[in-house]
């Protein structure tokens, strides 16, 4: 089947003989497919996700003793420390109602996004043993990552309620609590989408990760974790640009919804719904690009 | 070249077309102190010390067609390049030129395929065979046959990283070998464990070879090599030097380890060079390709 040609080379160099091969019914070893049958075994790796997420949850607190209570101590620990500091020290509260109960949403739904990030700007190095040795799509690597923060939240969540409720001033329970899942399934869309850039980002330039701590916070400042946006009233073009600011919208119609009983402006819920959609879209595009390049570094 | 193969063998395509692969590492080195002139002035030196980026040629370009039904032996010295060659196949590492083609994905039935330490043994058996892409129902019905094979018995609901490492390349080889591969590779699998897991791999194995239409296997056992492949290749410094009948390139193959075991090192290169010249390489050129360019 091989046609064989070509005059023989003299030196010591072996003999080139120029082969004839039908790759037809081939296809290249780890090649990337196109867009839309990654997404289609993306969806036939569910099982792979669901387990991967499920496994990771049970195990990742077993060193402490307190196990998975980390979940909830955390921060529960992080939202004490601001309260002291900003709230009794700095007073950056004066003028909201409800400063507590502000304060437990803000700093509960903003770790939800930072964990989330960061967690997913690492996994492919973390999951490198796992990369080269199974074939499979990367991306659901990172969506196991965002499922487990997403499950191991739900009691977080649950938490923050808890505390809206026994702390003083009391809220009355509405039917406005609901709204807090469809906040969170797009809070969670988002930050899949930022997980999707990031880790293509890092894993092409590892010293991309070290920003990312940076970066966090001062998207926390951004995002009026412990302070009323009144406070920028001065500052029109910062208070219109943190408007746009999803994280912000995140923390607002939370807010909103939980404390101040009204279910927030629509233009909010456009917006946040648009970034979104925007962050999936570009994230998975730019991740599937970059497909063939995870697991290259030795 | 004629298949022995009774499989699915569809005349004119190749299982697998290594096509003109290559594979550099780069790293990074640190000059070593001795090297350096001694420094003139205290802090001058500094640049001098630090790392510079390196680059290791592990495979020079290589080119092989494989039909169904050949299983292939490696063979080699250490750091010739088997490894690589075997990971650029199996898709584990991208080459750096050149690209490898395969008419389905090849499976790794290695030691090295690590899990997440985390995780139990059998959560990792679960995991391990959703990557390879088994459902649930599959890996329920193979699941018993896994943990057998891996020989840990109680230990399998223990973490993985409380393993030996014995233990842990055994549930290693039991996951890959978890799924009946239309395209082998295999490497060293056999030269670990201990008797009685090397009589249960080896079994395996043979059963997986028999299934399997296409194997590539590395070892440093000469017998081995003679007893599974139909073909045998001997690379040498990321270098194809021989590509042939398994009697023919082992005993040319030992001919070279023994010249330099007697430190006949001149003599050894010559014999190198004399079998690089006898070798004829493939220079693949795509069939379909030139047929659709030409419409």
């Amino acid at each position: 089947m091989t046609t064989v040609s070509g005059p023989p080379v003299g030196g010591n160099k072996a003999e080139f003989v120029s082969t004839s091969v039908n790759l037809r019914g081939l296809r290249r070893v780890g090649a990337r497919p196109p867009f839309l049958e990654y997404l289609v075994s993306l969806w036939n790796y569910r099982h792979f996700v669901v387990y991967d997420a499920q496994a990771r949850i049970q195990t990742g607190n077993e060193q402490d003793k307190l196990g998975r209570a980390w979940l909830v101590l955390g921060p529960l620990l992080n939202g004490l420390m601001f309260y002291l500091i900003m709230g009794v020290l700095l007073q950056s509260g004066r003028g909201i109602e409800n400063f507590i109960a502000f304060l437990i949403i803000g700093v509960f739904l903003f770790q939800m996004t930072s964990r989330a990030v960061s967690k997913s700007s690492s996994v492919i190095r973390s999951n490198k043993n796992v990369i080269q040795a199974f074939h499979f799509p990367r991306a659901s690597l990172v969506l196991a990552a965002n499922i487990r923060e997403v499950l191991s939240n739900i009691p977080v969540l649950i938490t923050m309620l808890i505390l809206v409720v026994i702390l003083p001033p009391f809220e009355s329970i509405t039917f406005r609590w609901f709204l807090i899942i469809p906040i969170v399934i797009l809070q969670f869309i988002f930050n899949l989408g930022v997980g999707l850039i990031l880790a293509r980002v890092v894993s092409n330039f590892n010293d991309a990760s070290r920003l990312i701590g940076y970066a966090m916070r001062l998207w926390m400042y951004g995002s009026c974790m412990f302070f009323s946006i009144d406070r920028f009233d001065k500052f029109p073009t910062a208070r219109a640009i943190m408007e746009f600011n999803p994280l912000y919208i995140v923390l607002d119609l939370a807010r909103q919804n939980i404390i101040y009983q009204n279910v927030g402006d629509l233009r909010a819920w456009l917006i946040l719904t648009l970034w979104s959609l925007l962050a999936i879209t570009v994230g998975l595009f730019y991740f599937w690009k970059g497909e063939e390049t995870y697991g290259r570094q030795i | 070249m004629d298949a022995k193969s009774d499989l699915d063998y569809i005349p004119g395509t190749p299982a697998v077309v290594i096509d003109k692969v290559s594979m550099t590492y780069q790293t990074t080195s640190r000059p070593r102190e001795t090297e350096s002139e001694p420094k003139p002035e205290g802090h001058s030196g500094g640049s001098k010390m630090r790392s510079r980026n390196v680059e290791i040629l592990a495979l020079k370009p290589t080119s092989l067609v494989v039909e169904h039904g050949e299983s292939i032996g490696i063979i080699g010295r250490n750091g010739s390049g088997k490894s690589t060659l075997l990971k650029l196949v199996g898709g584990q590492i991208p080459p750096t030129s050149g690209a490898v083609y395969a008419t389905s994905t090849p499976v790794m039935l290695g030691v090295n395929a690590a899990l997440i330490p985390g995780l139990s043994g059998d959560q990792n058996i679960v995991l391990g065979c959703l990557a390879m892409g088994m459902t649930h129902q599959e890996i329920n019905k193979r699941y018993s046959e896994i943990v057998e094979l891996s020989g840990l018995e109680d230990a399998v609901h223990m973490p993985m990283k409380s393993y030996s490492a014995g233990m842990g390349s055994r549930l290693r080889f039991a996951i890959a070998a978890a799924i009946d591969p239309e395209i082998l590779i295999i490497d060293e699998a056999l030269n670990t464990g201990d008797a009685q897991f090397k009589d249960r791999t080896r079994t395996k194995m043979l059963e997986l070879l028999d299934q399997a239409g296409t194997v590539f296997l590395v070892s440093h056992s000469m017998p081995t090599i003679a007893d599974l492949c139909n073909r045998v290749i001997w690379l040498d410094k990321g270098e194809l030097i021989a590509d042939g009948e398994p009697a023919i390139v082992i005993k040319s193959y030992r001919m070279f380890a023994k010249k330099l075991a007697a430190k006949d090192r001149a003599g050894a290169m010559a014999f190198r060079r004399r079998m690089v010249r006898n070798l004829k390489i493939a220079d693949v050129t795509d069939r379909s390709q030139l047929r659709r360019s030409k419409q």
